[in-house]
Parts: C-alpha cells; structure tokens; sequence
C-alpha cells in the first residue's frame, strides 16, 4: 500500500544514506592510524587543507562538525560521556573560556605546546590552547583621518568621530572580546564611558560584518571601522577587484591600550574531556599549534602566528609591524556576558 | 502523535531546567516588538502581492496568464537566505549598483535592506505564494452556481464580485497568510543576515553569547505560543470554507479575456513581482557566482546529501501525517499540537531535540550509532517540524473520504485497521504525494536545526551557503543557494500541477 511504501521507501533511504557515509564516516578506521573527531568554530575553507595535511603526516582520518561555539557545546553536553568529540577548535578566546567553564576540556602536558606558544595565549593549566592571533584594530581613511588620531582605543569613542564610526553589531565574539578585555584593564565605570561614546559615534546601526564595515569605510559612509586584521587581509587578497582596491586606499592603525599595545585575541582549541581517540587528539592540537600549522593558517587566512619563532609568511607581514598587548587571553571570556549586558543598556545593538 | 510533540515537550524541559542567565528583560520585549512588526509587515505586504496577483490569474486571462500560474510559485523554491544575500548585496551601501548611482546621478537610494523594511520586503516577496496558492486554488475553485444565482436575484456584476466572490476567497487568504506568518516568525537565516533582531534571532543569541540554552527555550515559548494562535486561526477559517461548492453541480466560471491597457498592466505587474521575488535577487546572486570558483566536489556531495536528506525526511513526515490523519479523525488536539512545529523557529525545535537526543546518545554508543542517531534526529526534527505542511493536503483530501466508504468496508468484513489500509489510504493518496512535495521543498531549504544536529562530514547545500555567508563571501555562498533553487524548482512545479489537478475543474488546461 502507499503508506506501507512509504515508510518502506524512508527507512531504506536512512539505510542507504548511513551506508553511503561509511567510508568517510566516523566508523572504525580501516587504517591503523584511526581517527580523530573534530567539533570547530572556525568557518574558514583553508581548514581542511589544515586537516587533509595532517592525515596526509599521520595517517589519521579527520571527521569534523563545523558549528557555532554555543551550539557544538550545547550538543556535547547532550551527548554527555558518548560524545564523540575529540578536539574543539574555537576562533575566540572568549568561546575557548566558556567551553573551559563547561568542563568540556582537559588538561594535556605537551612540551612542544608549552614551550611554542607563549604562556599569555594559552590556558596554564594546558586545557586549551592559542594557535594563531588577531589583533582588532581601526579601519581608516587616511584622506580625512590621520594616523595619530587613532593611536589610543580612548580615541575612537572620542567625539572627534561622532557619526563618522561604523562596527559590527555588538553580539559578535571579537567586540565581546574587545569589551571584556577593556573591563579586565579599565574596570566598569570608564568601560561604560567608552561604550557609551561607540555608540554615540555610530554612523548607521550595526549591519554586516567586519568586512562590510572596511567598504563602508570606503565607500564614504564612516571614516573609521574597527575591524579584526585577517579581513583587512582577506579583502585584499580576495576575488573582488573593486576590494583589492579598497585595500590600496584604506589604512590600518593598532591603536594602543594604555600605552602596552593592541588588543589580541586568539583562535585556538584543546583536547575534550573524555576523549574517545586522545592520543590521537594530543596529536592533533601539536600540530595545529606547530610551525607549519601556524604558517599555513597566517598564509592562508591571513592571521599571526601564536609563537614569536614563527615568521610571520606574505600577505600579512605588511601589517605584522605592532606591539601586542600582553593581557593574557583568558581574561576575556568571564568578562562576556558583562559586557554584552553593558553594550545593550548603552544601545550598542 | 507522540513523535510529534516530544520535541515541544523538550523545550518546555529545557525551558524549566534552568540555569537561566541574568538577561535584562529590556532586549527581550525589544525583540518581540521587532517580530511583531515583522509579521504585521510582512501580512499587509505578502496579501498586497498574493492576493493582486491571485486575483488577475485566476479570474481573467491576459497575455501570459497561464505561464504566471506556476511561476510566481517559484520563489518557494528559493530559501529565504538566498533572497536576503542577493538584495542585500545588490543594494549594499558599498555595492557596485549605489556606487554607480553615486558617480553616474550624484545622489544615492536612501534604501538599506539591512533594516526591519528591508526585511519585511525580502521576507514579503519569500512568502507571498503561500497567499498566492491559497487565494488562487479558492478563486479557481468556485463554481459559476454561486455567481449566477446572485445575477438571478438581481445583483449587479460589481456586487456579485464583493458580496459572493471575495467573501469566498477570505477565508483562503486567511489560510494562505497564517502559513507565510508562521514561516515569518521561524525564519533565522534571512532576518539574521538583514541585522534584524527578533525573537528568533534572540532565542539563538541567548543560546550562543550567554550560554544559556534554557534562557533560548524561555525565549522560544512565545513563539510556540503564538504558532498555536495561527495553526487556531488557519484551521478555524478552513472550516469557515464550508459555504464553498459540492463537486456536484459544478461549473466552471467564465473567465474574461482582458484586452488593451488593461491586459498590458496585468502582464507588467505579475512580471514585476516575478522579477522582484525571483529573477533579480537570484540573477545578481548568479552574477556574483560566476565571479568565484566554486569548490566543486564540496558542492556535489552536499547536493546529493540534500537531496537523499530531503526524499528521506519527504517519506517520513508524509508516513508520520498519514497515520495521524488516518487515526486521528476524531482527536483534533493532538492533531493541531502536532502542527506546532511549523512555526516554531529550527533553533528552537533543535534545543529541543537535544533534550532526547541525549538520552539516544548517552544509553549507546559507537561511531555507527552516533552517525545513524545524528541523521535519525536531524530527519526527525525535519518531520516534527514539518508536521503541520504535511497534514494539511493529506487531511484535505482525507475529508473526500465520504463514512459510508469506511462503513460499507466494515460490513464487508474489513476491521478498522483495514479500513485505514485498504480504503482511506488510497484516497489520500493524492494527498499524500503533495505533502511530500511540501516537505521535500521545506527540508532543501533548512538550515538552522541542519546546523545543531548535522552527523559529522554533513553539510548540506544551506550549511554551505550560510558558511560562506558568514564569512563574507557572497560569490561563493551564491553556488550551493542557486543549487538549493535548482533542486528545489522541480518539486515546485510538480507541486503545483498537483493542486492545479485538485480542482474539482479537473484536468482542463
């Protein structure tokens, strides 16, 4: 009968589906080598030619869940001890901490990770660890602002730029990193000012992302942007000639947080708690913290190295010349909610 | 019927469970004021178009008429994202189109589709064939009987037109215009993309900045609440349809052949809602494709993914409708319970499938399992969701099932059980191959519970696009959304061809 076919028809199709996933599924490894399973954040494409590498080194297959941090944490603590997870992989410092809270980290020793990445962009007690920087900066059109102008985070919400400010809406990690970090060095009161001028400089309400506030920034609709570095980088080295020639117009300039140096955030990850494959997901995080690792993501997507031994590779050594703030980058993520209930009462939407 | 609730069931737990983050209440009545508007908006635009365009194909003909019959249902083809990405880059205040205006004018459209407008158009022009379909297949099925009684009393054409006819379409633009609402207020992709914060994106927001999955749920209720209001008004102004035609006694209505002027303006505004909805936001997001190369292989796995996902996902929630129609004749609660899901927003119904979801994963385990329950639970929450869409054709065409069938059968021998498999199933069996077409359309088009609940290596053609997207790479997310189009365009059309063959009219051209 129809119905009877149907349901014949949906449960071969579930069949059929596993099946035909086998071979690239998370089944037991044909190789010796196994696999490792990772949950990641980070969206970029020049990851997998990170993953393909290391299978192509070790021999270990590489399954991963791409998704946003909040959600992959939340899926995990429904998949309690059967998770799967082996490796998390978050784009911000912020995201790394709350995975940390949720105790869905442990503790690894690993030599070359301790002694590669410098202590301030990693977790002390080896739970997670920093892989590459960003640094968020200020996006300017050198026709109408001057470098000096921007060379203080204070600056921005000064009312030289009332109106003249584009950013990006205020739930996004990199500004709640931004924020916290501010709140960690400043404390609420002089945080609340500065948020409170943001806002009061906003050209248009927030829209878009990072990169759409750099043509903004071009396009004549705000003079200054603050913006994560690798999209500078990405705009320039990106399909479209007309951001090519944005790139050649629109300066960066790293203002400066009390005088230490810009803020930095990091991209990064750590072996989950419970992890099925461990050994192999210690495997996993040396070499994503390794040189080659380092250099591929700094080339590709246009970030810094974590590690000070690493050249810095082309395109992002034009803009690689700056001091980095030596806050450590576990500081953000306590200070998030904080700062998001600061910028919604000021009106940072 | 229990299939269907038990993810509801899980956001209400989540909801209680606790722990609830200290979130100000001020953003909370912001983002439902927001998704107020959004609907008010998108209703009073969405009937402007369905209702116009309904009205012109299915009472007069004009150059073109037939061919608008199955095109303006197109843009159900197209997911909302896909219409957000291409306005909102052809209008970018940094785009090609104002920088050009700018150089070439000297003045600028003071238009920005990245605001609540800009939203409620996008999303006007995604939903409108909801109305359109609705009003149309009213329109076409009423019978020249009506008409030409009130002409016998004595009615003036004029008349016959607001008293008879448009009365009996009413209740249909109420059926066409609770569906676009509900996919109005579930929408994540496109309203979050346009920088609009509503309920939807709220629930996702506390879910993802204040990692409070139960704060989400608690944002989630009232629009589950309020989904239980629009499947109460739809079901309520489909039993007001019962003063339309017996399928005795049914003749076809003349349709006047417009002619001049008249036939020119009808032709120019269907094709600007078509172009509008469908042509130039698909057209500039194809232009900006052929810009980027695409990663092939990435693609071609996904659509085939999507589509085994969508044909998978078709079948059961089809099975799942059937036996609650089938059974559920004389339980009408748990039937519009079941019909919940529609408007409950992916997000939401993911938090709650992670709530049983955790029990499947935590009592097994092993690598099969895991990949076979993430893909179970993903076509699950596709069915639960999807419920309502299925129900609706299969119920319809159940309600032909005339009693004396199922008692004729029972004196014939056949237990109830039988009646079910051997006469009433066939008889749905129009209706059933609809809904699946509904479902299979829906599921192509999903994104955010594909997001929570995808099995590793899983991405289909929305996951793909909404990565992109995120990235800021139009060019590249424009490849796997036109594909979305392409597999999904088919169906549509099978779709619509169906509910054309519905019509008591029949077969006729």
């Amino acid at each position: 009968m129809q119905f009877h076919r149907v349901l014949m028809l949906a449960i071969a199709g579930v069949l059929a589906l596993s099946g035909c996933q086998q071979p690239s599924g998370g089944a037991t490894g044909r190789e010796d080598a196994g696999v490792v399973n990772v949950y990641t954040a980070r969206h970029y494409d020049a990851d997998l030619r990170l993953y393909e590498r290391f299978t192509e080194l070790t021999g270990i297959r590489v399954n991963r869940i791409e998704g946003n941090a909040d959600q992959l944490v939340a899926r995990m603590q429904a998949e309690g001890e059967a998770s799967p997870a082996d490796v998390f992989v978050v784009s911000d410092a912020g995201a790394l901490w709350r995975v940390q809270n949720a105790g869905l980290f442990q503790p690894i020793q690993s030599e070359a990770l301790t002694t590669a990445i410098p202590a301030n962009l990693r977790d002390p007690e080896g739970r997670w660890f920093g892989f590459t920087r960003r640094a968020r900066v200020v996006a300017y059109d050198p026709a109408k602002v001057r470098p000096e102008e921007v060379d203080t985070y204070e600056e921005i919400a000064s009312p030289r730029f009332r109106g003249r400010l584009c950013v990006r809406s205020a739930d996004n990690p990199y500004n709640l990193s931004l924020v916290g970090a501010l709140l960690e060095a400043w404390g609420t009161e002089k945080t609340t000012q500065w948020v409170e001028g943001i806002v009061a400089n906003l050209a248009r309400a927030p829209e878009g992302g990072d990169r759409d506030q750099i043509r903004a920034v071009g396009a004549g609709v705000c003079e200054i942007a603050l913006t994560n570095t690798y999209y500078y980088v990405l705009l320039g080295a990106g399909d479209d000639a007309g951001d090519r020639a944005l790139v050649e117009r629109i300066k960066l300039a790293f203002p400066s947080l009390d005088g230490l140096g810009t803020h930095v955030n990091v991209s990064g990850g750590g072996v989950v708690a419970g992890a099925p494959n461990r050994e192999n997901a210690i495997r996993l995080v040396e070499f994503l913290g390794s040189a080659e690792a380092q250099t591929m993501v700094a080339a590709s997507n246009g970030e810094y190295p974590a590690s000070p031994s690493v050249p810095v590779p082309p395109p992002v050594d034009a803009i690689a010349d700056f001091t980095a703030h030596p806050m450590p980058v576990s500081a953000f993520g306590p200070r998030t909610a904080a700062a998001l209930e600061l910028m919604t009462a000021a009106g940072w939407r | 019927m229990a299939v269907a609730i038990a993810p509801l069931v899980g956001v209400a737990v989540a909801a209680i469970r606790g722990p609830w983050a200290d979130i100000a209440t001020a953003p909370f009545a912001g983002y439902a004021l927001t998704s107020a508007l959004l609907a008010v908006g998108v209703a009073g635009l969405s009937t402007v178009f369905g209702l116009t365009s309904a009205w012109l194909v299915a009472t007069c003909r004009f150059p073109g008429s037939r061919v608008f019959e199955w095109l303006l249902v197109l843009p159900l083809a197209a997911p909302t994202f896909a219409l957000a990405y291409g306005y909102a880059d052809l209008f970018d205040v940094a785009g090609d189109l104002r920088m050009g205006l700018r150089q070439a004018a000297g003045f600028d459209l003071p238009v920005s589709m990245r605001s609540l407008p800009g939203a409620i158009f996008v999303l006007s022009l995604a939903f409108y064939p909801y109305v359109f379909l609705a009003v149309r297949d009213a329109l076409l099925n009423r019978s020249a009987v009506a008409a030409e009684a009130a002409r016998s009393l004595g009615a003036s054409p004029g008349t016959v037109l607001w008293r008879v006819t448009l009365p009996m379409a009413r209740p249909a633009l109420a059926a066409g215009l609770a569906l676009a609402l509900m996919e109005t207020l579930a929408d994540y992709g496109a309203v979050s993309f346009l920088s609009v914060q509503t309920l939807t994106t709220g629930v996702v927001r506390a879910w993802s900045v204040y990692g409070s999955p139960a704060s989400a749920a608690l944002f989630g209720l009232p629009l589950i609440g309020t989904a239980a209001v629009l499947l109460a008004f739809e079901r309520w102004s489909r039993s007001r349809r019962a003063y339309g035609v017996q399928a005795t006694g049914w003749r076809d209505t003349p349709r006047p052949i417009l002619s001049g002027w008249r036939a020119a303006l009808a032709t120019l505004a269907c094709t600007t809602l078509f172009v509008a909805a469908f042509a130039l936001p698909l057209g500039w997001l194809g232009w900006n494709a052929l810009q980027a190369t695409p990663e092939w292989p990435r693609l071609l796995h996904a659509s085939g993914r999507v589509f085994g996902l969508g044909v998978v996902a078709a079948g059961l929630a089809t099975a799942l409708a059937a036996a609650l129609a089938l059974s559920g004749g004389d339980r009408p609660l748990l039937t519009r319970l079941a019909g919940l899901g529609y408007a409950t927003p992916g997000a939401v119904m993911a938090i709650g499938l992670l709530v049983p979801a955790g029990l499947i994963w935590r009592n097994a385990s092993g690598p099969t399992v895991m990949f076979a329950t993430g893909l179970l639970m993903l076509i699950y929450a596709y069915a639960a969701r999807l419920m309502a869409a299925a129900l609706e054709p299969v119920s319809a065409a159940l309600t032909r099932v005339r009693p004396a069938m199922g008692d004729a059968a029972r004196t014939l021998g056949r237990s109830p059980l039988d009646v079910a498999w051997s006469v009433r199933a066939p008889m749905a069996k129009g209706g059933l191959l609809t809904a699946a077409l509904i479902v299979f359309i829906d599921v192509v088009k999903e994104l955010p519970a594909t997001l929570i609940l995808r099995p590793f290596n899983f991405d289909t053609l929305a996951v793909l696009a909404d990565a992109y997207a995120r990235d800021e790479r139009i060019g590249q997310a424009a490849w796997p959304a036109l594909m979305i189009v392409a597999v999904a365009v088919p169906a549509c059309l099978w779709l619509t061809r169906r509910i054309s063959r519905s019509r008591p009219g029949g077969d006729r051209p």
